[in-house]
């Protein structure tokens, strides 16, 4: 057996603020996650109090305690919730906090403070990754100067010493907006990163999208990948619109010039680019151990996307990391 | 930590009865639209763990026109994962001027289609070939001691046929068939033989006519071949069975009566059902039923996920 858990992640059960408010349909999404084989559930942050399972107020505020949250997810027969997914450009309700920027030394106290507050709710229930974007969007901006990457740097490391504490692992996502997808800014950072606090999360579709082999990212940094996220990519940003103002919504949502109606999709779905038993391989090569997260990242059709994913997983990822120490791979 | 038993060592394994929607790129479709919808059927299927499927009769036009027969389609099926088909519900298109078990005047009509469905699918091994054995109610009522024995002769008849093919004759009591009632199935089966007549409980049906399955099945326990273990949350008003022209998805006060086990306002009380299956010795196949789960905003993938999932966390404690 490998060290390999899995897991499937929440986003794609909430495509609008509105959407996915109610308890009954938390249990119905957590029991479909279970029953498809997966472990564990990724969760995403969010505010405010349609939000329920955005940050810990709110769990607190919707199953009495982060306790009673565990005990719903347990209740749902899974074991954990693997990871939390914390974006700090968010703002945050609860704390009356706007965009906070890991550029900002200023920023970086609030940061930290916030990180803390989910990974301690994520210690306790029963996970150890917080997963945050490595930097901001690229736009059209001019790419990231020193000064900026040893202030990444500072402020991961910061966070990444300050989540230690609770027993949990910092690792930085590279989606395919990000500053940090070109230009060796990646390699630059890890550089300038503790390889003990500051992880790598590997986002397949995000960086298949972004014309980026995921293969050679594990090839290359697989030393420091610490999360893994599982998706497939429909489509290439092969001209570069990520450098658009505002691409956020001109090219991730809006789908750029080519009218990309979805970028990515469910490991398993027809269309889908990548190949997931190379990547198992790959990553169990790379001696990788800890959560892989299957995702669709938004699913017209959440639950047969987690069932499709969930087929793949049992007939092909999950013998090969049964195999492990076994030879049989 | 104790290994989860295998198929082969379960008493009970799990079928998934194929109703099927999901959304293609001109709107809604059934798994047999293509290939290619029928593979992510039986991914999802085979993904949250059953071990089988059942099927239509109708069905059987595809599988010879698209997939070269039912032995070809049963291969795909096989191919996802699957162990095979093994049931096949025989929808027929009662109608009293030329097939409807209660007159004996269609008998032989109802005899002949079945010589020729069994032929068709002969080439595969089934288990059941499930019937509504009685027509609407509206067109048996009222349902007389002599109705219930012409209906009884021609399924004796059919039973001994299908038998012919190593395949048992099974009736599905629907809530709005001409023999729904307590007593009236009581009679039916009285005047069946069991050698060629089974029952086939389907825990919503009954519990929509007002029946308690459980004790329907533990008086019939001998007879029963088979379960549709499906829910509802409501329950017939007297005389709502005979509803014209359509008494279920017609139906005045009903828009949706079939739900899939796992729900809170689910009237089947399925752990007592399980208990009993248990107690009565029961062994094979449970197929799992969520008819018409995409009326009202419903999702077939999402009901079928969580009626799997009640199956394995809360039935398979009781008896697996």
């Amino acid at each position: 057996m490998s060290g390999i858990r899995w897991a499937y992640a929440i986003n794609q059960w909430k495509p609008q603020f509105d959407d996915f408010v109610r308890r009954e349909a938390h249990e119905r999404a957590l029991k479909t996650i279970s029953i498809a084989g997966f472990e564990g559930v990724e969760l995403t942050s969010g505010t405010g109090r349609w939000q329920p399972m955005g940050n810990p107020e709110q769990l607190a505020a919707n199953f009495g305690s982060v306790a009673g949250f565990g005990r719903f997810v347990r209740g749902c027969a899974l074991t954990a919730v693997s990871s939390w997914v914390y974006d700090p450009s968010e703002r945050s309700m609860e704390h009356l906090t706007g965009s906070l920027s890991p550029l900002s030394a200023d920023d970086v106290p609030t940061l930290v403070a916030e990180a803390r507050w989910y990974a301690q709710a994520l210690a306790e229930l029963g996970g150890s990754v917080l997963v945050v974007p490595a930097g901001p969007a690229a736009e059209d901006k001019p790419p990231l100067d020193d000064a900026a990457l040893d202030q990444l740097a500072a402020t991961w490391n910061a966070v990444g010493a300050a989540v230690a504490e609770d027993g949990v692992q910092l690792a930085v996502h590279v989606d395919f907006l990000s500053s940090l997808r070109a230009d060796g800014a990646l390699d630059a950072l890890l550089a300038r990163t503790d390889p003990a606090l500051v992880g790598l999360a590997l986002d397949t579709g995000e960086l298949a999208v972004a014309g980026i082999d995921p293969l050679a990212v594990i090839a290359a940094r697989g030393d420091r990948i610490r999360h893994v996220q599982f998706k497939d990519a429909l489509a290439v940003d092969e001209a570069g619109e990520y450098r658009q103002p505002a691409a956020h919504w001109t090219v991730r949502v809006r789908g750029g010039a080519q009218e990309v109606p979805r970028w990515f999709a469910e490991p398993g779905a027809d269309g889908g680019r990548l190949d997931f038993p190379a990547l198992t391989r790959a990553l169990l090569d790379a001696g990788y151990t800890g959560w892989v997260v299957v995702e669709s990242d938004q699913s017209p059709h959440p639950a047969q996307s987690t069932l499709v994913a969930g087929y793949l997983l049992q007939r092909e990822l999950l013998p090969l990391t049964s195999a492990v120490g076994s030879g049989a791979r | 930590m104790t290994a989860a038993p295998t198929a082969a060592e379960r008493a009970i394994k799990w079928s998934y009865m194929d109703h099927w929607r999901s959304n293609g790129p001109a709107g809604p479709v059934d798994q047999w639209h293509s290939h290619r919808t029928m593979s992510a059927f039986l991914k999802q299927v085979k993904a949250v763990g059953f071990d089988a499927i059942d099927t239509f009769d109708f069905r059987i036009w595809q599988m010879y026109g698209d997939y070269g027969g039912p032995a070809k389609y049963q291969e795909m099926v096989q191919d996802h994962g699957l162990e095979r088909i093994v049931n096949t519900f025989h929808a027929a298109d009662y109608d009293t001027r030329t097939y409807a078990p209660h007159l004996p005047e269609t008998h032989e009509a109802i005899l002949e289609d079945f010589r020729v469905t069994m032929g068709r699918w002969s080439e595969i091994q089934l288990d059941n070939i499930i019937v509504m054995p009685a027509t609407l109610a509206y067109d048996m009522e009222p349902v007389t001691d002599d109705k219930l024995k012409h209906t009884a002769d021609v399924w004796n008849k059919v039973g001994e046929i299908t038998a012919g093919f190593g395949v048992r004759l099974t009736c599905h009591h629907e809530f709005f068939c001409g023999i729904q009632t307590e007593a009236d199935i009581d009679t039916f089966y009285s005047y069946t033989d069991p050698l060629y007549v089974s029952l086939f409980v389907d825990t919503a049906q009954h519990c929509i006519a007002g029946l308690d399955p459980v004790a329907l099945y533990d008086r019939h326990a001998q007879r029963v071949s088979g379960f549709h273990f499906k829910d509802t949350h409501h329950v017939a008003a007297p005389g709502e069975h005979a509803n014209r022209p359509d008494s279920e998805i017609m139906a005045p006060t009903t828009g949706k009566w079939f739900y899939e086990m796992g729900t809170p306002d689910g009237l089947v009380d399925f752990e007592a059902m399980m208990t009993a299956v248990r107690d009565n010795g029961y062994t094979g196949w449970i197929s799992v039923e969520h008819d018409k789960a995409n009326k009202e905003g419903g999702d077939y993938s999402e009901s079928t996920a969580i009626s799997r999932w009640y199956a394995k966390n809360v039935l398979e404690e009781i008896y697996r």
